[in-house]
């Protein structure tokens, strides 16, 4: 077993637009704060700013987006762009759901991370998200 | 994990106590040396959504233990409680009616795709309206950019309708619609359109489904804080039986909580729970309980778990019967014979292989079929996963409905399955744990209050991540999913992309409609909707006055916004 984490991981779950499919996000939801992490969830029918508002003021490590919906080539990329521009850029964006496959390279352009599509593991998404967060505690304790 | 409650046993009759005694015989002679050479595949077996344990045999013992009456329990096919069917006659004199849902239709498109439904001898039709619309918003709100037509026809004013309801009424003679947060101007909308096409509202039926409670317990397409959503759908009740007393006007989509995980004991109790608070919300309004109940319809969905479903649908007509006669003091027949269509459930079907699915909707169905099927049946289709289904799986699933009807068997004599120890201790249990939890949100302050305070939300929420577990650590084998998988299978998912020109054209009409109409008349209809809303008069008329002068689906909305507020629910009461 490794050493628990000093500070456990911040993550902000979000519904983007009149996408309301939340089974997804719940059983996500569920399963991190399980694995000891602080789950914020942004609630329904969210716009882009106020995903990355709530993002910037909640200090989150990472924002985590579930689509079931068309909107993800617009919404997203729009979120990674905002969150770039308010100087929040380092945070981790990650994105879930119903994702066909010819979309991913352009959210991955956007600046998101990783794309779990819809019948992911959930152990699958909490190892990644624990191996980042490892990696990411390590870099800030090593001094510059 | 769930537990069926404990039960006072009735005395065991002597037969059953020789019946148990040699039961306990067998178990230690015959049954446990042989499972001591051949352990169990399972420990334990538990039903699929209760997961409650399932016990290796049951005898009439375990029917005294839950202490199963006949006369009591089941009674007789058309009487109370209605536990063996609501027909007295079963299906032998008429079958289930047998429909499909296919597919949306989008923008203009859906008169066209309505016409020839009817062509083809079809009656009734549902009307789909877009996510911009069920969640209160005009097609040219920076919110919902994207999603106009996407899901259904997008609803901006009256003259929307009226191009949609461009149909032969000599042959239309049903429509359901479903908009549910938005229900008043929705309603108003119809019958505006209705009364321009000179339509007799007493020969035709409008279903609206109004299932607000359901959108907050987990759907998600609401506006307003679920006290003003419940007030909405009653003044939405009101109306239509003051004045269109042969149309429906409320449905309970049990079949929406299934796919968010309720295991049937949840999924029977929010439903009750939530008809309840219709009921007497209703009931304030001046209505006798006779007069009311027959008015509301279920729609409920079985699972896989073929005898969880079947024992969930007799406990529904049994428990609604309970509820009517004991709570109420309903006399009527018609008020204690529920109302139900089924379906087999589409979370059940996968992706992956769909041929599969061909056989889950043929156990499905039958299992419907079983619990008695409803006046009504609906069955999904096996490739409806991937997209808009192909013309074989319409045909297929049209089949397959006549294929457990006409060469199975079930349904040639009544209620079959009744008697099965098996069958008779599940439905009893359920009914028992089903009639706990009605009791325990009766105290909360019923189903309104266990919205508000997150009790329904969380728990799907619990049961959403605890299913999920199931299937990942491999408890539940699921083909294609975590069993038999084929390696390298490609799923093919098509998202539907929307067509960028008709979601500019439908914002373009919009704003014409906005520059002609008279929007001083429009000004003073939605102050008149504000007032209603404020002074809590019933809301529909105003709503009806404003969509005659072309007050916008969205104005409409925001004009209760500004009175009602918003509901913006967070974790605790989302169950996220």
């Amino acid at each position: 077993m490794p050493e628990a984490p000093a500070r456990p991981l911040r993550i902000l779950l979000a519904k983007l637009g009149m996408d309301t499919h939340t089974v997804g996000i719940t059983v996500v939801a569920h399963a991190l704060r399980q694995a000891g992490m602080e789950v914020i969830f942004s609630g329904l029918k969210q716009t882009p700013e106020a995903v990355a508002s709530a993002a910037i003021q909640e200090d989150v490590d990472v924002v985590g987006v579930s689509s079931l919906s068309a909107g993800h080539t617009r919404n997203l990329p729009r979120l990674a762009r905002l969150l770039r521009e308010r100087g929040a850029g380092d945070k981790l964006l990650l994105a879930g759901g119903v994702i066909p496959p010819e979309d991913v390279p352009l959210l991955q352009e956007a600046g998101f991370a990783r794309i779990f599509t819809m019948g992911t593991d959930t152990r699958e998404i909490i190892a990644y998200l624990e191996r980042w967060w490892a990696g990411k505690l390590t870099a800030e304790s090593t001094p510059a | 994990m769930s537990r069926p409650r404990d039960h006072i046993a009735t005395p065991l009759t002597a037969a059953n106590e020789d019946i148990a005694s040699e039961a306990q015989r067998w178990e230690s002679e015959t049954r446990a040396p042989y499972v001591r050479k051949h352990p169990e595949r399972r420990d334990p077996f538990l039903t699929q959504a209760l997961r409650w344990p399932i016990r290796p045999l049951y005898t009439p013992a375990d029917l005294a233990a839950c202490g199963f009456d006949y006369l009591k329990d089941l009674g007789f096919p058309g009487q109370y409680p209605y536990t063996r069917g609501t027909q007295p006659n079963g299906h032998r004199s008429k079958l289930w009616t047998m429909t499909q849902v296919t597919g949306f239709g989008k923008g203009e498109d859906w008169a066209r795709r309505a016409r020839y439904m009817l062509e083809q001898g079809l009656q009734g039709l549902i009307l789909e309206h877009d996510l911009p619309t069920t969640n209160g918003y005009d097609s040219d709100d920076p919110l919902v950019e994207g999603e106009v037509g996407r899901a259904g026809m997008a609803l901006d004013s009256l003259e929307d309708l009226e191009r949609a309801l461009d149909l032969p009424f000599e042959k239309l003679k049903y429509l359901m619609s479903v908009c549910n947060a938005p229900q008043p101007v929705n309603l108003a909308m119809i019958i505006a359109a209705l009364e321009k096409k000179g339509v007799d509202p007493r020969n035709f039926v409008l279903h609206i489904v109004n299932g607000i409670l359901i959108e907050y317990t987990c759907v998600g397409r609401y506006i307003y804080p679920p006290v003003h959503g419940l007030r909405i759908a009653t003044d939405c009740i009101e109306y239509i039986i003051r004045n269109h007393p042969n149309w429906a006007p409320i449905s309970i989509i049990s079949a929406q909580l299934q796919p968010a995980k309720a295991n049937p004991v949840q999924e029977l109790a929010f439903s009750m729970a939530i008809a309840m608070a219709y009921i007497d919300a209703t009931l304030l309004r001046g209505f006798d309980i006779d007069t009311l109940a027959p008015y509301f319809h279920f729609v409920v969905n079985v699972d896989m778990d073929f005898f969880e479903g079947i024992c969930k649908l007799r406990a529904y007509r049994k428990i609604w019967a309970r509820l009517m006669k004991e709570r109420y003091g309903a006399s009527r027949p018609e008020a204690l014979k529920i109302c139900m269509m089924t379906s087999p459930t589409t979370i059940a079907l996968t992706l992956q292989q769909p041929l599969n699915n061909i056989g889950r909707l043929a156990i499905m169905a039958t299992a419907c079929a079983l619990g008695g099927a409803g006046e009504n049946m609906t069955t999904p289709l096996h490739d409806e996963a991937h997209a808009l289904p192909a013309e074989d799986a319409i045909r297929v699933g049209a089949a397959l409905q006549h294929i457990v009807a006409h060469e199975s068997g079930v349904a040639e004599t009544i209620d079959p399955l009744a008697g099965s120890y098996y069958v008779e201790t599940l439905t009893k249990q359920i009914e028992d744990a089903a009639m706990a939890e009605i009791d325990k949100i009766t105290r909360m302050g019923g189903a309104l209050r266990a919205i508000e305070s997150g009790y329904f939300q969380q728990a799907l929420g619990r049961e959403q991540y605890e299913r999920n577990k199931d299937l990942e650590e491999g408890r539940r084998k699921w083909v294609g999913v975590n069993h038999l998988v084929l390696p390298g299978e490609q799923r093919q998912i098509e998202i539907f992309r929307a067509d960028q020109r008709m979601e500019e054209e439908q914002v373009a009409r919009l704003r014409a409609l906005r520059a002609r109409r008279d929007n001083a008349a429009v000004a003073r209809a939605l102050e008149a909707v504000r007032a209603a809303a404020r002074e809590g008069t019933n809301l529909v008329p105003p709503c009806l006055a404003a969509v005659k002068v072309y007050a916008t689906h969205g104005e409409l909305c925001n004009a209760m916004r500004e009175v009602f507020g918003v509901h913006t629910p967070d974790s605790q009461l989302t169950g996220v």
